[in-house]
């Protein structure tokens, strides 16, 4: 072990306060600091990563001040999963963004500068809001996600990034209120903010309480997850922003919103009812989504859709419950990350130089741009779940544990909605190859970086799709670690009898 | 926030005015149409909430929370200084938020000449 779980914040947090400084020495710090920080993050992570696997969990107390009373994180093979796989994927946004054309096109490197800096710090923040043991740092961990993430939103001046910008804003605003609220609620009847602690004495709560608290905190992660009816944000704000800041959103942003309704629900409060509410939530979220998918013009709004439809699933998977619901949760959440990702990374070429990014300005751009448009292609397929791809072992997984649980019913659901996500998915695809090209649009190559950021998650979904055990093995082991609360609480809360 | 023993005057201030707070700031943030009033509204939102959490800690005739020789020879009550601490990072963070979202409606000011949220609408709302 070769670092501590502190320095997966401590250190993005002062690399991006220092950039501005680092800037004034030599510009092309900027765009490379934030690089070699999250390149050696990721080894930091991946190693930490492999000694909790073999040890448990790494419970690090931050100023001596043991839990329940100071603030701890926690990296687990289940926090460090998902920690592990933010880095990798803000990894692989930087390089697809190092000197992309519409940064460069501005006079001065403040946009630039900017750009980066709001990227750290949006990275940062989903690290924090994953690793951390304590609910009100929670709070301001996801205080700082929605600031970066509203500013990242906003950041081209001539799109409507403003107005996406503000909805997000507002929405979250309020979000953050009825967090807030929860936190005081849980704080006046146990005089605790420590997450173990919590879910320890959540029962000596009154069930008015406990239900209110629960309800308050479930609107305000809601949001961040994109669960209906929260979600109304995700669109406007996915196609608004900079093209890397959407795959950023799909992979990073969107997955600490669901680790927040996860831990949540396995881990602080123990009340009746919430797995068959995920279903429902996540069924009715999926539904709505992939109807409004399917008929969306615009290809980054029909992409959006599409994610939420995906988180929809992702909570249904979680509402089964049980060691097979989770693993075929987080496989989903793994899969959405690298396959999202690509979407955004190679459709925002195919529709680079269009002002409204419409679907039929996509006719026959497959031989004009054959490898971009061949990665989309893949994505698709990957998404919608075809064999040999990696999105097929993520559905099989979820429908094995609905058959598992005796839910046929929602295994049929399941089914006839990833028909409308094949149809229209499919119509893209078919658009691109088969319809003749009718627009005079210019088209533009990517960068050789941005091509080889899409070359890694192509290659990612077939090598997962062929051999998906590079993969399981780690899977299993975090959905075992989510699962055992009881562990959990003793590891973070026998510190303080060890160190007394 | 147990209300049926200790209902003295102070408490029923404190937490009407915070509900009152919260009421008007969500009715300002909801219904008023100028962008302004609604960054105006969700800060009296903040506001309210922040009173609410500081009136959780206080107790009757307590102190503030600071150790020294002097105070803890007399052995008083002392306030909780956990929701203090929470209050004021709070209120940051408040800050920042209102500071982004006016920034924000400066933007879509010289973008659409309006604050008005009926004439921006090139985004579904």
């Amino acid at each position: 072990m070769v670092g501590s779980p502190v320095q997966l914040i401590a250190i993005p947090l002062l690399a991006a306060f220092l950039m501005p400084l680092l800037g004034k020495a030599w510009k092309e710090l900027v765009r490379l600091t934030p690089g070699v920080v999250l390149l050696y993050l990721l080894y930091l992570s991946v190693d930490l990563l492999s000694y909790t696997i073999g040890h448990g969990r790494v419970v690090e107390v931050i100023a001596g001040w043991t839990p329940p009373w100071g603030i701890n994180l926690v990296f687990s093979p289940f926090s460090g999963f998902l920690a592990t796989l933010m880095l990798f994927m803000g990894l692989l946004v930087w390089i697809y963004s190092y000197r992309f054309q519409p940064f460069e096109d501005y006079d001065d490197y403040e946009p630039t500068l900017k750009y980066y800096l709001l990227l750290m710090m949006l990275i940062t923040a989903s690290v924090g809001v994953v690793l951390t043991g304590d609910i009100f740092n929670l709070f301001v961990f996801i205080e700082i996600l929605g600031i970066t993430a509203y500013g990242l939103t906003a950041y081209y001046r001539g799109r409507d990034g403003a107005e996406a910008s503000f909805k997000y804003l507002f929405i979250g605003s309020l979000s953050s209120t009825f967090l807030l609220l929860a936190i005081m609620i849980i704080y006046s009847q146990l005089g605790t903010l420590n997450m173990a602690d919590i879910a320890v004495r959540a029962h000596e709560l009154k069930p008015v309480y406990k239900i209110s608290a629960l309800v308050l905190f479930l609107v305000a992660f809601g949001i961040e997850a994109e669960m209906f009816p929260l979600n109304g944000w995700a669109p406007d704000a996915y196609s608004q922003a900079p093209a890397p800041v959407g795959a950023a959103f799909a992979g990073i942003v969107v997955k600490a919103g669901l680790y927040t309704v996860i831990r949540l629900i396995y881990t602080l409060f123990d009340v009746g009812g919430t797995y068959e509410f995920l279903i429902v939530m996540g069924l009715i979220t999926m539904i709505i989504a992939e109807f409004a998918a399917f008929s969306q013009a615009r290809l980054k709004r029909m992409l959006a859709y599409s994610s939420i439809g995906q988180m929809g699933l992702v909570l249904v998977a979680f509402g089964i419950g049980k060691e097979e619901g989770v693993y075929a949760a987080l496989f989903l959440m793994f899969n959405h990350a690298i396959i999202k990702s690509l979407l955004f990374m190679s459709g925002s070429y195919l529709v680079y130089k269009s002002k409204n990014k419409y679907i039929s300005e996509l006719n026959g751009i497959g031989k004009m741009l054959p490898v971009t448009s061949f990665l989309f292609a893949l994505g698709a397929f990957a998404i919608v779940g075809f064999p040999p791809f990696a999105g097929f072992w993520s559905k099989l997984a979820v429908l094995t544990a609905a058959a598992d649980s005796g839910m046929i019913l929602i295994i049929a659901l399941i089914l006839s909605i990833s028909l409308i996500e094949v149809v229209y998915y499919l119509r893209v695809v078919n658009r691109i190859y088969f319809v003749k090209r009718d627009t005079d649009l210019e088209i533009t190559k990517p960068t050789p970086q941005a091509m080889l950021s899409m070359l890694v998650l192509g290659a990612i979904i077939l090598v997962v799709g062929f051999y998906p055990d590079v993969i399981t093995g780690i899977l299993h082991k975090a959905s075992a670690t989510l699962l055992d609360k009881g562990s959990y609480i003793n590891d973070v809360l026998s510190l303080s009898q060890t160190i007394n | 926030m147990d209300l049926g023993n200790n209902l003295d005057l102070l408490t029923v201030t404190f937490y009407g005015t915070a509900i009152a707070l919260v009421l008007i700031g969500l009715y300002a943030a909801l219904v008023k149409r100028s962008l302004i009033k609604v960054v105006i509204g969700l800060s009296i939102v903040d506001s309210g909430i922040h009173l609410l959490l500081v009136s959780i800690g206080y107790l009757k005739n307590g102190t503030a929370p600071i150790f020294s020789p002097a105070v803890i020879d007399k052995n008083p009550t002392m306030v909780d200084p956990v929701p203090q601490a929470l209050v004021l990072t709070a209120i940051v963070i408040g800050f920042a938020v209102t500071a982004v979202a006016l920034a924000l409606v400066i933007r879509l000011y010289r973008h659409h000449k309006t604050v008005n949220i009926d004439e921006i609408k090139n985004l579904k709302w």
